[in-house]
């Protein structure tokens, strides 16, 4: 950990997410967090947490990446301008305290690395001294999430299954919806699932929208 | 959307490069005991070189390499893998995940749990890979009806 290094990934990364909120073209916004995690696993490899930070890499700054471009290049490139000052203005000193609260809670924690700290002296001792001996895996972070921990890990995977199993739920079109007479009668019927109609590199990518126009 | 990119340059990098995010994912996954990542990052690239493909190259081509039936198989199939490494121990009277109890000869207990992190990390790496393969399909409109 290099204290000035730190003091500028925190600048960028608090740059990076002010201009991703602000910026009015999402495929931008969508580059700026993909910066934004790019330079947080940085910080996470400068503590020495390459497992966090090789994930942070390859999910924040890659694959959330394109999927948000894929949702983008479903939907609409530009992001709406929001006219309710009013809300903005109530929700200001909101974030102001709970911002407060999070920083008087963290005077509180124990320093980074400090061996007498409550997570340092239970069973992660254990696990630290013998995990070679026990899996013969010198990566204890493997070895708690495969073995240790394995139910946790078990919980996540079923987790992601779910999600993309929800996700298949909300998305997918059914056949008999589009070409058995079931759909509303409002919505022009497509020609061919498979086929894309509009040009996806045209300039305005909502041209997309076309086909589910009402006649 | 999918479909062949105009620009060649674009095309020609991204057709080179998923091979060896592939490598690298299939790397990270089988390397998790010795060096950072295991099965959900080297999940991770495994799908970017499935996705890469079919963002920037011809559709015919990039979903002939990964059909959309993969992603709902493969995940499947990692969850099963690790479902079974759970079970399968309880066969030999362990607890549940507790690949210590499985005896096989001339393999020791220590061995034991090695192999069984492995045969995880390999089942995270498929579900995290057809989890993936899945939501980009679906959100791309292309679906197994």
């Amino acid at each position: 950990m290099i204290v000035p290094l730190d003091l500028i990934i925190f600048a960028v990364l608090i740059l990076t997410a002010v201009l991703a909120i602000n910026v009015k073209d999402l495929l931008a916004a969508v580059a700026l967090l993909a910066a934004y995690s790019l330079f947080a696993s940085l910080l996470f490899a400068g503590v020495n947490a390459v497992d966090v930070s090789l994930v942070e890499a390859a999910l924040g700054a890659g694959l959330t990446g394109v999927l948000f471009i894929g949702a983008i290049l479903a939907t609409s490139r530009h992001s709406m301008a929001r006219r309710n000052l009013r809300r903005r203005y109530t929700m200001l000193p909101l974030i102001g305290a709970f911002l407060a609260l999070m920083v008087y809670a963290s005077i509180d924690l124990p320093d980074r690395g400090d061996p007498e700290a409550p997570a340092h002296l239970g069973v992660s001792q254990t696990y630290l001294r013998d995990s070679l001996d026990d899996t013969q895996t010198p990566n204890v972070v493997t070895s708690l999430l495969a073995d240790y921990r394995s139910q946790d890990t078990l919980g996540e995977t079923l987790v992601i299954v779910t999600a993309a199993l929800a996700a298949t739920l909300v998305l997918i079109r059914r056949r008999d919806d589009e070409y058995q007479g079931h759909a509303p009668s409002r919505e022009l019927p497509l020609p061919d699932g498979d086929e894309v109609v509009a040009d996806p590199y045209a300039d305005d990518v909502r041209s997309a929208d076309r086909r589910r126009r009402p006649r | 959307m999918t479909g062949a990119y105009p620009s060649v340059v674009v095309r020609v990098v991204c057709a080179l490069l998923s091979p060896f995010i592939l490598m690298f994912g299939l790397y990270v996954v089988a390397h998790g005991h010795y060096g950072p990542g295991g099965g959900f990052a080297g999940g991770v690239f495994l799908a970017v070189a499935a996705i890469l493909p079919r963002l920037t190259l011809a559709e015919e081509l990039s979903y002939r390499l990964v059909p959309v039936s993969m992603g709902p198989l493969m995940g499947g199939i990692g969850m099963l893998l690790f479902l079974a490494a759970g079970t399968v121990p309880m066969l030999f009277g362990g607890a549940f995940l507790d690949y210590a109890a499985v005896e096989v000869a001339a393999i020791e207990a220590a061995r034991m749990r090695y192999l069984g992190i492995l045969v995880v990390e390999v089942g995270v790496g498929l579900a995290v890979f057809g989890a993936m393969v899945t939501i980009f399909d679906v959100l791309m409109g292309r679906s197994e009806r």
